[in-house]
């Protein structure tokens, strides 16, 4: 295979990376907007790695968490791959006086499966808005599967390791996002496979060729 | 594919299927949804949602429609958090143990041509099958099948929840150990069945003493543990007395016998030094103290 | 009358998208820089008729630098171009002396509606 056409040139890198500011730009408005979320996203970053290399990457990056909780969710369209939400473990407990109804309603549920299900549905949303601003930007409509929360002690054991074929290339969009009220911060990393890199090129160039 | 032969599928799955417009009016409602509900498809379709099931319109519910209809992501409505979300009978009342139909819903956005969110659908799937043996295992792993109280390991994973919630909030936490007084005596005399029958007799009386937020467990053959939350030393002792009383009560007939056993009972109360296991040690040597200086009593070793 | 525009931001596909739709039949002369103190410089050197800013930049960000141009040149007018288009960032620098604030991506609707905004108000 041609590797031109599996890997991103730094031209592309630098009009995703202003897609992806627009799209989280929108995504947080909305956020607050409509249901009252507030949330900071930082500038994301761009990186090309090897599918292997990803656990190991995503370790290096959220080593000073500790415990944490990850929400996972798999996203498909022309645009597909999986989201990681990182979070140091104690998120959960903030989020649920954030985001609870205050119902209190959960029956015989424990404060585990109530922090569990808290984190899934603000990642879901969270990641929902990251992932659909984006995909809209890019001409896409994506499906996507029921997220999952991994908590283990590090992220080597939450993160799993074959996600893509090994020896395929991925692309890991990074931010770091804050929920101001409550301090509670972590990481979404968005990533792609090189199924569709090829995708993603052409609608970058289509991106652009509105403004020729 | 034509709209009718789409709208023969939609009507045939076995699930519930929904449309909602953005104001949340309902557009589409499939057969499954009209025989589950009683209400037919004429009857709703131009109605707002909330107007027929008030009860779905809760922050959480409206947070979720507004980020799929803005956001396009998808919803998920658990049977584990939610139960469900449209109170129906269940399908078939074979063995369910739930009053009413559980469900796991998902929400998802539809698209107009111009790729704009024009409304959004709600799938529901019946899991109330998976759901009964969900509980049937859970039930399996944590309850002894005898005597129908909590099995040994439920309790011991209970204990360092209740040692390490108790030990954040510095609150009293107490553990009785009990033992059934020459039960040995009982097994000989009138056979296992006998004494099968006095388990089920002792476990089902301690049960209606305790509180419903205290756990009971069988520990092992003869002995049986109750774990006390928010109980001080002075108020375990009460409880303990209240035991060792309705025990030496209760008459037991076996085909024409009448049985009557005691019970002897260790108390030991959570200080923040403890551990689980040393808890349990202590009860085990009050246990044990009872049992030599006379049985059919209590004691509670007072703190070193 | 505009005649000089300046385009601050770190982005040189941001930059690239903004002189696209500026029209270009009408001789404006543009100038670029890649982050907040660079434009301030830009600025101090050019003296553009409008500033064209966008907010998170490195060195110094846009909300910084829109103070500082404000301060050197109080009539000077700052149209804000940015991703960041939550309330809290907009009043912030609405009240740091920015003329208006434009979302991203810009098409060349907005831009002819924001440079008009921009004559009008130098009248």
């Amino acid at each position: 295979m041609d590797y031109c056409q599996n890997t991103i040139s730094d031209e592309e890198k630098e009009i995703l990376q202003e897609i992806m500011n627009i799209a989280f730009g929108k995504a947080a408005a909305d956020l607050a907007e409509v249901i009252n979320i507030f949330v900071v996203l930082s500038v994301p970053y761009i990186e090309m790695l090897m599918a292997h290399d990803l656990p190991v990457y995503i370790k290096s990056q959220v080593s000073e968490y500790g415990r944490v909780s990850i929400v996972e969710q798999n996203f498909w369209g022309e645009f597909k791959g999986s989201a990681f939400l990182v979070f140091q473990s104690s998120a959960g407990r903030e989020l649920i006086s954030l985001f609870g109804d205050g119902s209190g309603d959960f029956g015989s549920e424990s404060i585990d499966a109530l922090e569990k299900e808290t984190l899934m549905e603000v990642g879901n949303i969270l990641i929902g808005a990251c992932v659909g601003k984006l995909s809209e930007l890019l001409g896409d409509a994506v499906t996507y599967s029921p997220p999952r929360v991994v908590t283990e002690n590090t992220p080597n054991d939450a993160i799993p390791v074959n996600i893509f074929e090994s020896g395929s290339s991925a692309i890991v969009l990074k931010t770091v996002f804050c929920f101001n009220e409550r301090n509670v911060h972590g990481f979404l990393f968005l990533v792609t496979s090189h199924d569709s890199i090829l995708w993603l090129k052409k609608s970058l160039a289509a991106f652009m060729e509105q403004y020729e | 594919m034509t709209l009718n032969e789409l709208t023969q599928i939609f009507d045939t799955v076995n699930f519930g299927l929904v449309v909602l417009d953005r104001d949340i009016k309902i557009q589409y409602w499939n057969r499954w949804m009209a025989m589950h509900s009683g209400i037919p498809s004429d009857q709703i379709v131009g109605e707002a949602l909330f107007d027929f099931f008030p009860h779905l319109s809760t922050p959480s519910f409206n947070k979720n429609c507004k980020a799929v209809l803005s956001f396009g992501n998808f919803a998920f409505f658990s049977q584990k958090l939610h139960s469900f979300l449209f109170p129906f009978k269940p399908d078939s009342s074979f063995g369910y143990r739930f009053e009413l139909m559980q469900q796991s819903c998902t929400m998802g956005p539809l698209r107009s041509d111009d790729n704009l969110i024009s409304g959004l659908f709600l799938i529901v799937q019946d899991v109330t099958e998976l759901a009964t043996y969900e509980q049937k295992l859970i039930e399996m792993n944590t309850k002894d099948a005898l005597t129908g109280i909590y099995n040994r390991r439920f309790l011991e994973s209970r204990l360092s929840d209740e040692c390490e919630r108790h030990r954040r909030h510095s609150r009293h936490l107490s553990l009785i150990m009990i033992d059934i007084d020459f039960f040995k005596k009982v097994n000989d005399t009138y056979g296992h069945q006998c004494g099968d029958m006095v388990l089920q007799a002792v476990a089902s009386k301690i049960v209606s003493v305790i509180r419903k937020t205290d756990f009971i467990a069988r520990y092992g053959g003869e002995e049986f543990c109750c774990l006390l939350p928010e109980t001080s030393a002075e108020n375990a002792e009460v409880v303990a007395e209240n035991l060792r009383m309705s025990i030496e009560e209760m008459t037991n007939s076996f085909e024409s016998h009448s049985i009557k056993v005691t019970i002897s009972l260790g108390i030991s109360c959570f200080v923040t030094e403890d551990s689980p296991e040393t808890l349990l040690k202590k009860a085990d040597e009050a246990l044990y103290q009872a049992k030599h200086s006379g049985r059919n009593r209590f004691v509670r070793l007072s703190p070193v | 009358m505009i005649k000089k525009i300046l385009l601050i931001d770190d982005s040189p596909i941001s930059r690239r998208i903004m002189k696209s739709c500026i029209p270009k039949d009408r001789g404006y002369e543009l100038y670029e820089a890649g982050d907040g103190l660079a434009g301030l410089e830009t600025y101090k050197d050019v003296r553009p008729d409008v500033t064209f800013m966008d907010l998170t930049m490195p060195v110094m960000d846009g909300a910084e630098a829109t103070g500082k141009i404000k301060e050197f040149h109080p009539e000077a007018v700052v149209i804000v171009c940015t991703a960041d288009i939550q309330i809290k960032s907009i009043t912030n620098v609405l009240g740091l002396g920015a003329l208006m604030v434009m979302k991203k991506p810009p098409s060349k609707e907005t831009i002819e509606d924001a440079l008009a905004k921009a004559e009008a108000h130098i009248g």
